[in-house]
């Protein structure tokens, strides 16, 4: 393990992830074009490229289709629906009767600026965008059909009743162990949704799938877990008023959520193991390991 | 219309319905499975498997065997329109929205379940809706379903459905609304998703481009139909009748065709979009279109 961490350091995340952020943030700018009627577009549009975005779904999407030799060009639509049914979610997330969030990532929340009604309908659009994206801009030359059929049920069951919306529901309702079934769904199913679509537009066998759908959750929730750890530490105070006292940090505390995201660490590397056959091109998928723990620089 | 012929004698059009909607009811029955977290599965059932008419899947499955397709080929994709169309309700009938208490004879989604599951259930339907297409289609090629994943997609968001609930938002109260004001919202609203189902079921049943285009067309006119047979029903038929509010439409000042044509002329629109619509079916073999031409009278001459 001493030489792929050696090998991770020297791999230069920074430019790689901060080149698809402009790549992945170009084709959303196009993918969204203002049309009649205008208002739900500029709904969609907000939430979608709203500034300092990370783009993480996209940007392992991109690594893991790229583990496999798959073009970046099979990859992107793929990203920017990932981007799109990520933003539906949080919109809907951030509604009064949901979290009643008035703001996201620093700015008001969509239902602030365009109305809760207007804020419903742009996540209902944005779901069937994602996938509308994906059949229509995959090149057929680089993706079957069949795969293509793949990703698409991927990314419904990982948004459905038994991935994220289950996590917002038991987020809401509380439930027995529902703080780790929360992470686990609202978190850890994007990380491995997108790792799995990546590995799959790639041409990816089942094992190597197996893979990186663990690896992406636990990545997933990683970061999760860390991003609460620094809030604590810069005793930041979460103004979503339904969910005081249910992240990690809050439940367990500082000591025991690093103690979890250094579970988490190794057991992301451990499925990375698995790629050994794969040289260098395995680099980025463990330094967003590493980053997610670390976080060496300022994404977004 | 009350004048025009409605015998098709040798098909049973009754028959067929309810055999078609038993089908359609056990297949949704069994793709919407309950478990956890149960409630809001719950949810989901509550309300797709409240016993509407089933006309959409009806479409689907009906156009899927017109152009030579077995009826499995299209139950996924007729599942799948009918979580569309749930899903859209569900949402519409928000009190952010619509605020509807009522919806086919029974208390609506939010009433019972609450707000933040009705949004939940409605968008956990719209997702499984993609899955199931994507899993559960069986016999046809990968490239067609890929199609019909494209044509769900298109019909739902925001040039389909979207679009026609956000003009209609954006509409209310405005008094002086014109007829294709009027027809883009209907359009949107209602025929995209008709459109769309007979769309899905052609292509899915292996019908040619031609074949798809002229069902394409025959479907925007029986969606458009359908909505001005509505809001017909909506002046002259009581609550009771209908099984919803009746005259909510005037209440809320809606522009409908009744308002903006009158009734007389809102009948003979019916009319005509009625024989444009069954020009399209012309060139089909006419013993084979019987099941579409049905659901078309039914549409038309339904009181509820």
């Amino acid at each position: 393990t001493m030489s792929i961490s050696v090998s991770a350091q020297e791999f230069d995340l920074k430019t790689y992830w901060s080149t698809l952020i402009k790549e992945v943030n170009s084709k959303l700018e196009e993918a969204i074009p203002v049309k009649y009627p205008e208002e739900i577009y500029k709904a969609m549009r907000y939430s979608v490229l709203a500034q300092g975005a990370k783009r993480a779904p996209p940007v392992m999407c991109v690594a893991a289709c790229e583990l496999f030799d798959g073009s970046r060009i099979a990859a992107f639509p793929t990203a920017c629906a990932l981007e799109m049914v990520h933003a539906a979610s949080l919109i809907h997330d951030d509604l009064p009767c949901m979290d009643d969030d008035p703001s996201r990532r620093g700015q008001p929340s969509n239902h602030t600026v365009f109305g809760v009604d207007m804020a419903i309908l742009a996540g209902d659009a944005l779901f069937p965008l994602g996938f509308q994206h994906i059949v229509s801009h995959t090149p057929p030359e680089l993706v079957t059909e069949t795969r293509l059929l793949q990703v698409v049920a991927e990314i419904a069951r990982t948004v459905g009743s038994t991935g994220m919306a289950a996590g917002q529901f038991l987020d809401l309702e509380g439930g027995p162990n529902s703080i780790s079934f929360v992470e686990e769904k609202k978190f850890g199913e994007m990380g491995g949704c997108s790792a799995v679509c990546g590995g799959l537009l790639g041409g990816a066998s089942d094992e190597e799938i197996n893979r990186l759908r663990k690896y992406g959750r636990a990545v997933g929730i990683l970061y999760h877990v860390v991003d609460g750890v620094l809030e604590a530490k810069m005793q930041i105070v979460r103004n979503d008023k339904k969910k005081k006292g249910k992240s990690y940090v809050e439940a367990y505390g500082v000591e025991k959520a690093m103690e979890v995201a250094e579970e988490l660490r190794a057991e992301a590397k451990r499925e990375l193991e698995g790629f050994e056959k794969y040289g260098d091109k395995v680099n980025p998928l463990y330094s967003f390991v590493d980053y997610a723990v670390d976080r060496g620089f300022t994404m977004g | 219309i009350q004048n025009e012929e409605k015998a098709h004698t040798k098909f049973n059009f009754e028959e067929y319905m309810f055999e078609k909607a038993d089908s359609v009811n056990k297949a949704l029955d069994e793709a919407v499975m309950l478990r956890e977290p149960l409630k809001i599965h719950e949810a989901m059932r509550y309300s797709l498997l409240a016993g509407g008419k089933r006309v959409r899947p009806m479409l689907c499955l009906a156009a899927c065997e017109l152009v030579g397709g077995k009826e499995s080929v299209a139950m996924p994709a007729s599942c799948a329109v009918e979580m569309i169309h749930t899903m859209s309700l569900i949402h519409d009938d928000l009190p952010c929205m619509d605020n509807d208490d009522l919806r086919r004879g029974k208390p609506t989604n939010h009433k019972v379940y609450g707000e933040d599951t009705a949004v939940l259930a409605g968008d956990a339907l719209l997702a499984f809706a993609f899955e199931h297409v994507a899993t559960a289609t069986k016999g046809v090629s990968p490239e067609r379903v890929v199609r019909v994943v494209g044509e769900l997609a298109r019909v739902i968001g925001s040039q389909g459905l979207v679009a026609g609930q956000v003009v209609d938002l954006s509409s209310e109260g405005l008094s002086d609304l014109g007829l294709d004001h009027l027809e883009f919202i209907h359009l949107h609203k209602t025929a995209v998703l008709l459109e769309g189902s007979v769309v899905m079921g052609a292509v899915l049943g292996g019908g040619s481009d031609d074949q798809v285009d002229k069902l394409r067309k025959f479907a925007r006119c029986i969606g458009l139909l359908f909505q001005v047979v509505d809001d017909i029903l909506d002046v002259t038929k009581s609550s009771e009748e209908l099984g919803k509010t009746a005259g909510k439409d005037l209440v809320a000042d809606k522009a409908t065709y009744p308002k903006l044509l009158g009734l007389d002329k809102s009948r003979d629109y019916a009319q005509k979009l009625m024989r444009d619509a069954l020009i399209q079916l012309d060139e089909f073999d006419q013993e084979k279109a019987a099941p579409l031409i049905a659901l078309a009278n039914f549409i038309a001459y339904r009181d509820n």
